[in-house]
């Protein structure tokens, strides 16, 4: 109603407060309203925000530095002890190479098959619209479903991986049974859910590379090969690394399928961060730890962010 | 020179195979669930049921208790968004047009939210909600996502893009501030708001992980985590055709709204990138 008045600084208010009379008080109100105005319109979010995210990310690091389970019920400081506990846990370390080879299985496969995709239905092929919701449902269905969707087609024997393995002479294989194998299936589910994603993305990235550099490059005599490599990529390189980022923290929040498929069995073999956390937490009750080992997540996947911002300002000044 | 037909034949053949390998999975789970009992246990895997039954589906209803736990999604899911529209709105509009002290502060302290995993900060919601008296409610499930960075994010470049113009002709007519907002921001951010809807609406139906820490029984429990405890239970884990059953009854009202509505969906999902 008063938009006119232009809140600057919260100072400009105090002369306003000493002007006397019915209209003073009443502009001075209406000049306090205009201050506080957008701190009540963020005031629902930044009170949810506080209680639900910042302060357990806070509260999570100080946890961190008391030993709280089940057999110290009263929370006793123990400085970095469950840092140094973890460090010396082969268990943590187990965990930890398993996300990362959870990452490096899953990422690479699904960018470069995401890629691929979102090139082929970008030829505007009739049909797309089939193809695209074809590759692309997986994404709205639930993680829990596609497990239950893979439990399904990998159980021994009867699953249908196993029978056309066997058809080409494969054994019969308990994949989510198997040291080896676990791993690699759960890699699969991930790809299986993610790759129509990513491949949207790298859809929306291609749809704003100009289209007159690639006519150029045709008159010029480019040949496709050329014109992927040479205008096509270095112009997706923003998207292809954003896509890389949310992949990366994709692969450390992956939990339902590892808990709905594997319990990050067979002797801990599947078992990624965030299970790991969970397992400490609300089966072993062991909240000091569980928060030692969250407050690393933090730290890791922060430092990703903040890696991938730089990256991301150098290509921006690059280009 | 794309047009060549052998191009466009390789074109649809690679299409046609990816999705294949992505579809197929589904096929065969959705297949199953008509099928008898015992008909799975064949060697040679019978695509077609040979004699289609809904008993599964009838199985499922009988095991758990479906309806209390589609009720809960759909309170959930929708209460949910409700909230989260109006806190959304609110901030998209103060950062998106107002200058005020600490703004740019306070708009990366909100998107710490995109940066964190939700499931780090766990443990800590966790007694958060014991302490709140909170435990196994449907409140709970949605407590930590009644502000939204990706939705206020979302608006605020809708925001932004309304011409200053237009706010101080509205203004000067009498219609400024929350009259503004709400006869001709929000009007004009109404796709922004059906992709912020969409996406959110998914990722609640389908959460699995918060849910499970949070309930404890089928009081306040959704249909993902519903159907996760289902699998996990003697009755469910021994009874392929019926967890298939229960698995599709869980997908299929999102499913068929995205194969008719696939173009806002997807285009939704696009805006995502940071939300999903």
């Amino acid at each position: 109603m008063n938009r006119t008045v232009e809140p600057r600084t919260p100072a400009g208010v105090v002369p306003a407060a000493v002007v006397a009379g019915a209209r003073g008080r009443v502009r001075t109100r209406r000049r306090v309203m205009a201050v506080a105005r957008p701190y009540l319109y963020i005031l629902p979010t930044f009170l949810f925000l506080f209680v639900f995210t910042h302060y357990p990310i806070l509260k999570t690091f100080y946890l961190s530095l008391f030993k709280w389970n089940l057999a110290t019920p009263k929370m006793k400081f123990i400085g970095l002890g469950n840092y140094v506990q973890a460090w010396s846990t082969p268990l943590f370390w187990q965990v930890l190479q398993n996300n990362v080879l959870f990452a490096v299985g899953t990422i690479p496969i699904s960018l470069a098959l995401a890629l691929v995709l979102a090139l082929l239905i970008n030829q505007k092929v009739r049909g797309l619209a089939i193809y695209r919701a074809a590759l692309f449902y997986p994404t709205i269905i639930p993680m829990a479903a596609a497990a239950m969707i893979w439990l399904w087609i990998l159980t021994p024997s009867y699953g249908l991986v196993n029978f056309y393995g066997k058809a080409l002479g494969l054994p019969d294989i308990h994949w989510l049974g198997h040291s080896r194998f676990a791993l690699a299936a759960l890699i699969l589910v991930g790809i299986w859910k993610r790759v129509g994603y990513y491949m949207v993305i790298f859809l929306a990235g291609l749809q704003v590379i100009p289209e007159h550099l690639y006519e150029a490059a045709i008159l010029e005599g480019a040949s496709p090969w050329q014109r992927f490599w040479r205008i096509t990529l270095p112009l997706l390189s923003p998207t292809t690394f954003f896509v890389a980022i949310m992949a990366v923290i994709d692969s450390f929040q992956a939990i339902d399928q590892v808990y709905l498929m594997t319990q990050g069995g067979p002797g801990n073999n599947t078992n990624l961060f965030i299970f790991y956390i969970y397992q400490n937490a609300f089966r072993f009750f062991d909240m000091g730890y569980a928060s030692a080992v969250s407050g690393i997540l933090f730290l890791i996947l922060l430092g990703l962010t903040v890696l991938a911002f730089r990256m991301l300002h150098r290509r921006v000044h690059y280009a | 020179m794309r047009s060549r037909p052998l191009w466009r034949l390789t074109v649809h053949g690679l299409l046609l195979l990816a999705g294949l390998v992505i579809v197929v999975p589904f096929l065969w789970i959705a297949l199953t669930a008509f099928k008898e009992r015992n008909e799975i246990f064949s060697l040679i895997p019978q695509w077609l049921p040979a004699h289609p039954t809904l008993q599964n589906f009838w199985g499922v209803l009988d095991a758990m208790p479906f309806w209390r736990y589609y009720w809960n999604t759909l309170v959930v899911a929708f209460g949910l968004l409700g909230v989260q529209l109006i806190t959304i709105t609110l901030a998209a509009y103060a950062f998106a047009r107002m200058e005020f002290w600490g703004r740019d502060v306070l708009f990366i302290l909100l998107l710490v939210q995109l940066m964190i995993a939700p499931q780090s900060t766990a443990i800590q919601n966790y007694v958060t909600i014991v302490n709140l008296g909170l435990l196994d409610t449907r409140l709970a499930i949605m407590a930590p996502y009644l502000a939204s960075a990706f939705g206020t994010f979302l608006l605020r470049q809708t925001f932004k893009g309304i011409p200053k113009e237009l706010e101080e002709a509205a203004s000067l007519d009498g219609c400024g501030g929350l009259r503004f907002l709400a006869y001709i921001a929000v009007p004009l951010a109404v796709p922004g708001y059906l992709a912020f809807a969409l996406v959110s609406l998914t990722y609640h139906w389908n959460e699995f992980f918060w849910p499970l820490v949070i309930t404890e029984t089928s009081k306040a429990r959704t249909l993902t985590l519903g159907l996760g405890i289902f699998a996990q239970t003697a009755e469910g884990a021994a009874d392929w055709t019926m967890l298939m059953a229960a698995t599709l009854m869980v997908v299929a009202v999102p499913l068929l709204l995205f194969l008719v509505f696939q173009r806002r969906f997807i285009n939704s999902f696009m805006q995502s990138g940071l939300g999903g």
